[in-house]
């Protein structure tokens, strides 16, 4: 028994940890190729999950469907929050980009109250939708959250290509190592920042969409993904997209910590380890993993950036 | 100079139509200012509340011979010349600071005569002390964390059972269960029910019903081996489901409300749960939305509640009453509807005797009532509010069912009574079919 549980609680925590790093994805190939932190990543994503929602329901489509268009309206979004909106703060100081970002945030999130009500809203059918495959043995898996880390392996892998074999992935990374440089050599270190914005977008309503599946959405689900993200990030090392990937997965793990938990109270039967409300700090682990990270290796563990 | 003139004349001219309109209310009418969570997650129990609460208002202002019900034989309140009640809806959205501050509105603004509310118990607290500090009679007809009648308040009576008289249903029910009295089900071991688990929600109602999950389990000899607390809110409830799991309990037990409900079940069809006994504390599991959404996967879960509409089966007003709302609602009348109903219904008989709306008089009336059990839609003895003890202003006539989903021949899932064991209308589903 507790063999199984701890198995449960490792495969939901990858699972759930796939689909974080893609999540995360967008913001460190944001903060990698322009410096900026940007808070209203989890706005994003909201979008994204709402683009899922809605797409779903007014065509009747499964919500895998709407995956490609919330691609499209992540990228657009990002295209127009840089042109329209970042650019101009990268002109001022620090702050200016710090507030921004933090200003567009609030904006987007009151927009979506304005619109779409502050009540939860979840996909009630689909194919995957209230279904579920046992795999090695015993491990029971909701189909949703297995197609989603499927989904999000796919589409980490895609743009982990995209940026290392192609020409403009090159020129993206050089945008980000050094922009001076890059300039030099011919690359339009603008329109660079612009495309690390549109899959930064596209990236992170692409996660929407795949999150949507199996977690209700609302104006404020955005919060609790952002400091998700920015764990993963720090954990990963800013602007690493490979770091991205593994920290992903091992802050999922970190928030099944209480099944971790449960397996060694059943292991051990220690009585006084059921009491403990375990489950109430869900996420409380994952941000003292964010302080400990920040103490001990502020780099991360992939960080190439200084 | 001229136009400072007529400046103040559009403004005398708005403050004499502004203080007529006050005084007309003043006259015919008798405000209660009607708090309910209208949006938020609780948005269906809410809309439920105040359509029962609606339905109560068109009674008790009309004439209707045919119901055996006081407040049906006059129009309005006899004993102050026919004055009409006239109830004022608000939405806290689940939030105790908003549900005070609406409160203080009413009290301040609407010069309400009482207040009525608040389904969450977090809320009905904030909202009772305002009442309490203002010297305004509230009346709570729809929370059951205990605490609310422990405070020791003058100003604050409680029509609907609580948590504790729920809890207790329910251990008795298990304990009848292992002795053979359910209806056609063999006498189950109590071993074979001995572990169970359960998961509360983390305000003021869930946490109370949490701690009462654990006094009663010790009290009856079951071992509660997993009880934690979530946040209604979440959108996800997996690794909850699987701490309860990890236990391997033989029942589950909730404290829910709707969208986590809802969530909840979902999740423990996801992760193909098999316990012998589901069970939820009324709220969540007991509401229109939870029925439709869910439909056949609730077969076999068993809740705590207050109406049935196989009452009617035993009870003649029951079913008069819902078939007015169902003409209005288009659905049977629920556990939350059925006590909005009854809050303004108790609200009538408290003014009635009144004879004024000096809070003094008001205060008297409520604490003498006795309405009988015959005009109440729900099972109870009556209502009578306890004056003196520990829980002063607490209805001691109240009484719990619990009901089961069961499929009807028609193919639809409806609510049958499994306890109390005299009342059952239909045989106990057990062990808990699973998915």
């Amino acid at each position: 028994m507790a063999s199984e549980v701890l198995l449960q609680a490792i495969v939901a925590g990858l699972l759930f940890g796939m689909v974080l790093s893609v999540v995360a994805l967008g913001l460190t190939i944001i903060f990698g190729v322009m410096d900026i932190v940007n808070f209203a990543h989890g706005e994003f994503l909201m979008i994204g999950m709402y683009t899922g929602l809605l797409v779903s329901q007014y065509t009747g489509a499964d919500p895998l469907f709407a995956l490609p268009v919330a691609a499209v309206i992540g990228g657009l979004l990002g295209y127009l929050c840089y042109w329209l909106f970042v650019r101009l703060l990268l002109r001022g100081p620090m702050l200016a980009q710090l507030l921004g970002t933090f200003g567009l945030m609030l904006f987007l999130r009151n927009l979506a109250l304005l619109l779409f009500g502050s009540e939860d809203r979840s996909i009630q059918k689909g194919i995957l939708v209230g279904k579920s495959v046992v795999i090695f043995g015993s491990c029971v898996v909701p189909s949703t959250k297995l197609g989603a880390a499927v989904l999000a392996v796919l589409a980490f892998l895609g743009t982990y290509l995209f940026i290392e074999k192609t020409k403009i992935g090159k020129a993206l990374q050089a945008t980000a190592i050094n922009p001076h440089a890059a300039r030099f050599m011919g690359i339009s270190t603008d329109r660079m920042n612009a495309l690390a914005w549109v899959i930064g977008g596209a990236g992170v309503t692409v996660a929407g969409g795949l999150l949507v599946n199996f977690w209700a959405v609302n104006p404020y689900v955005g919060l609790l993904f952002t400091m998700l993200a920015f764990t993963i990030v720090a954990l990963g090392g800013f602007g690493s997209v490979p770091g991205a990937f593994f920290a992903g997965l091992i802050v999922g793990i970190i928030t099944e910590f209480p099944g971790i938990w449960d397996a060694i109270s059943l292991w051990t039967g220690w009585n006084w380890m059921y009491k403990v409300p375990m489950i109430s700090f869900k996420y409380t682990w994952v941000y003292l993993a964010y302080f400990l990270i920040m103490l001990i290796t502020p780099k991360g563990l992939f960080g190439w950036k200084r | 100079m001229k136009r400072l003139f007529l400046a103040l004349g559009f403004l005398a001219l708005f403050l004499a139509l502004f203080l007529m309109e006050k005084g007309a209310y003043a006259q015919d009418e008798i405000t209660i200012g009607v708090i309910y969570p209208l949006t938020g997650g609780a948005a269906s129990a809410g809309r439920e509340l105040q359509m029962g609460a609606e339905l109560a208002m068109e009674i008790a202002n009309g004439k209707m011979p045919e119901l055996a019900m006081d407040m049906a034989k006059e129009a309005g309140i006899k004993s102050m010349g026919g004055k009409k009640i006239k109830l004022i809806f608000k939405d806290h959205e689940g939030n105790p600071t908003l549900g005070a501050d609406l409160a203080k509105k009413l009290i301040l603004d609407d010069k309400v005569v009482g207040i009525l509310g608040c389904y969450h118990s977090s809320v009905t607290k904030a909202v009772s002390a305002v009442c309490e500090q203002y010297g305004v009679p509230m009346i709570n007809d729809s929370s059951t964390s205990p605490v609310l009648t422990r405070q020791g308040y003058k100003w604050f009576w409680r029509t609907t059972p609580h948590d504790g008289t729920f809890t207790m249903d329910l251990f008795e029910f298990l304990k009848g269960l292992s002795e053979g009295k359910a209806k056609g089900v063999k006498p189950v071991p109590k071993e074979e029910l001995m572990n169970l688990a359960a998961a509360c929600e983390k305000t003021e109602w869930g946490s109370a019903a949490s701690q009462l999950l654990e006094d009663y389990a010790k009290k009856y000899g079951y071992n509660l081996k997993r009880n934690l607390l979530y946040t209604a809110k979440s959108a996800d409830l997996s690794s909850e489901v699987r701490s309860l799991l990890a236990v391997n309990p033989d029942a589950m037990l909730f404290a829910s409300y709707t969208s986590d409900a809802i969530l909840m079940v979902k999740t423990l069809k996801a992760q193909k749960a098999k316990p012998k006994l589901i069970w939820g504390q009324n709220a969540g599991f007991d509401t229109p939305e939870f029925r439709s959404t869910l439909g056949e996967d609730i077969v076999g879960i068993l809740t705590r509640t207050v109406f049935s509409p196989k009452l009617g089966e035993v009870k003649t007003i029951s079913t008069q009453i819902n078939e007015l709302y169902k003409k209005k609602a288009g659905y049977d009348l629920s556990d939350a509807s059925s006590r909005g109903f009854t809050g303004v219904q108790t609200w009538f008989h408290v003014l009635e005797k009144a004879g004024s709306t000096k809070p003094e008089d008001i205060q008297r009336a409520a604490n003498s009532i006795e309405i009988p059990g015959e005009q109440l839609v729900v099972p109870w003895k009556g209502i009578k509010f306890a004056t003196s003890g520990e829980e002063p202003g607490q209805n001691i006539m109240g009484s719990g069912i619990i009901g089961q989903y069961q499929k009807n021949k028609e193919g639809q899932v409806v609510l049958e009574i499994v306890y109390p064991f005299e009342l059952s209308t239909a045989n106990l589903i057990y062990p808990f079919p699973g998915y």
